[in-house]
């Protein structure tokens, strides 16, 4: 009999905040994280707005990582173990007591942002500031874990897969323990140089809050986000066996691929409803005890459609019954680390029985016609949800994620 | 070959001395020569790589790399002393560190 799986801690930093309190608080509250860009001088680019995570983050980070570490970690990096560590301190894990053959760490990696942007790479540092392991490697190094760690990278659907990873390592017996997640910022100019020459990327630059709109008719691109989320899956047997709070439970997922573009998802989301379907079946649920999809949602105009399109063709009559949002409308696409942040803050909505809004929801799409729980957070109990993430080249991932 | 004085003696230890408290976030009163650098400081390996810059920098040496390399696996550094003892070796015999083990 395989393993049930369950989550026993998340550490989230966002542009809504350095805590999982604050950010949930900013997200039912509907804000958005959204402002001009200060990184860097972004006068010269079509897009000049993002979603950075607040400047106070590097007081935070100093409070949990030693100078010296510090100083071979990008910004990013930074981040992911900060939140890895405020994730390991919210479980209440002891490794002391733990055997650390079985904790192993799985982090979903697009890159590590040693761009343009990043202070204070030397010829010294520059090796670890850029190797896309870095990230569970220093997890590992700090707790002296002997399981394996390595990175994922399914580019926007990256930190789903490792979650959908570190469920399967439990799920067969190979870990007790799986620290699961992913941080992220492309906000460079490089970065936003390349997506604008894709046009992926909204250039209502005035106001920046209101730039990401999914599902809207005005939608123009998605705006790119910043920071991490960390979740420590547990055997459910282990976790109960040291009395650990239990925020939720991961019931199934299922990933795919497109094999049809690098960047367009497959025409009219047929690779989009497969996953979604995969996951329902891996899950062994029944489509109706869907109380809520945390979509993808970019605020392009593909994606919200295919979408759309995708969740109507899987649930049929119920579809209209389901209600979906779009977290990326206040906190931005965070790239790598969408899959883990948006499955915490599915995690939370089961938690708390409140759905977190689509904000900046003024013009409905006349072809889009789905519950996008539009402009404010809605009250909702409910058990079972769903949380999106689509990649470019064609990597799908559904996570089901269940109350506990 | 240079003349290791007791004022380089001086010097040298108190620049590797500052460097770990700086680094390792130490006060500098915590180290002695017996202090091991993993252990005690959580240090790496890539400040002993920083230390010979500095100190190839600072008394203009000539040495390679992979010289100190070879030393090392045979006198294997552990504490701040061995450090210290290491780099008066390098900074007195330069790319000649290897005869010593001749």
């Amino acid at each position: 009999m395989p393993n049930e799986v369950v989550i026993t801690g998340m550490g989230l930093i966002t542009s809504l905040g350095l805590s999982l309190e604050e950010n949930w608080k900013n997200l039912v509250a509907g804000k958005s994280g959204v402002k001009k860009i200060t990184h860097f001088d972004a006068s010269s680019l079509n897009t000049r707005f993002a979603a950075e995570v607040p400047p106070d983050f590097e007081e935070l980070s100093r409070t949990y990582i030693k100078k010296r570490a510090a100083s071979q970690m990008t910004r990013v990096t930074r981040m992911c173990v900060t939140a890895a560590k405020i994730a390991v301190a919210d479980a209440g894990l002891n490794f002391e007591l733990t055997d650390r053959t079985r904790c192993s760490v799985i982090m979903g990696v697009v890159n590590t942002g040693n761009s343009s942007a990043e202070k204070d790479t030397t010829p010294q540092n520059t090796v670890f500031k850029t190797m896309t392991n870095s990230m569970p490697a220093w997890i590992s190094l700090e707790y002296q874990l002997a399981g394996p760690n390595y990175a994922v990278n399914t580019a926007c659907a990256s930190s789903a897969y490792a979650i959908a990873f570190g469920y399967e390592m439990i799920r067969s017996g190979q870990s007790d323990i799986v620290i699961v997640g992913g941080a992220d910022s492309i906000i460079n100019f490089e970065e936003i140089q390349g997506f604008n020459a894709l046009y992926a990327l909204s250039v209502a630059n005035d106001p920046p809050e209101q730039a990401s709109k999914p599902f809207s008719r005005d939608r123009d691109g998605f705006v790119i986000g910043e920071g991490a989320g960390v979740l420590i899956l547990e055997s459910k047997s282990h976790a109960l066996a040291r009395n650990a709070a239990i925020h939720a439970e991961i019931a199934g997922y299922a990933l795919t691929s497109e094999g049809y573009n690098i960047m367009a998802p497959m025409k009219d989301g047929e690779g989009m409803a497969q996953t979604m379907e995969m996951a329902i079946k891996n899950a062994g649920i029944a489509k109706n005890e869907v109380g809520y999809i945390n979509a993808h949602g970019t605020s392009t105009e593909l994606n919200d459609r295919y979408e759309t399109m995708a969740i109507k063709k899987v649930f049929g009559d119920f579809a209209s019954q389901v209600p979906v949002s779009s977290s990326k409308s206040m906190l931005g696409h965070t790239i790598g680390a969408a899959g883990a942040i948006e499955a915490i803050i599915t995690v939370q909505s089961l938690k708390h029985g409140i759905l977190p809004p689509t904000i900046n929801y003024l013009q409905p799409d006349p072809d889009l016609d789905l519950d996008y729980v539009p402009n404010e957070a809605r009250k909702k109990d409910i058990r079972i949800a769903l949380s999106n993430s689509f990649g470019f080249g064609g990597h799908n991932a559904t996570l089901v994620i269940k109350k506990h | 070959m240079a003349t290791i004085t007791e004022t380089t003696k001086k010097e040298v230890k108190e620049i590797v001395y500052s460097f770990f408290a700086e680094e390792c976030e130490v006060d500098i009163g915590q180290i002695n020569d017996n202090t091991s650098i993993i252990k005690d400081l959580d240090g790496d390996s890539l400040m002993f790589l920083e230390l010979i810059e500095m100190f190839k920098k600072k008394y203009n040496l000539d040495i390679e790399l992979k010289v100190i390399g070879k030393y090392a696996v045979k006198h294997p550094v552990a504490t701040i002393g061995q450090l210290i003892e290491m780099q008066l070796l390098i900074i007195e015999y330069e790319n000649r560190l290897l005869e010593l083990d001749q």
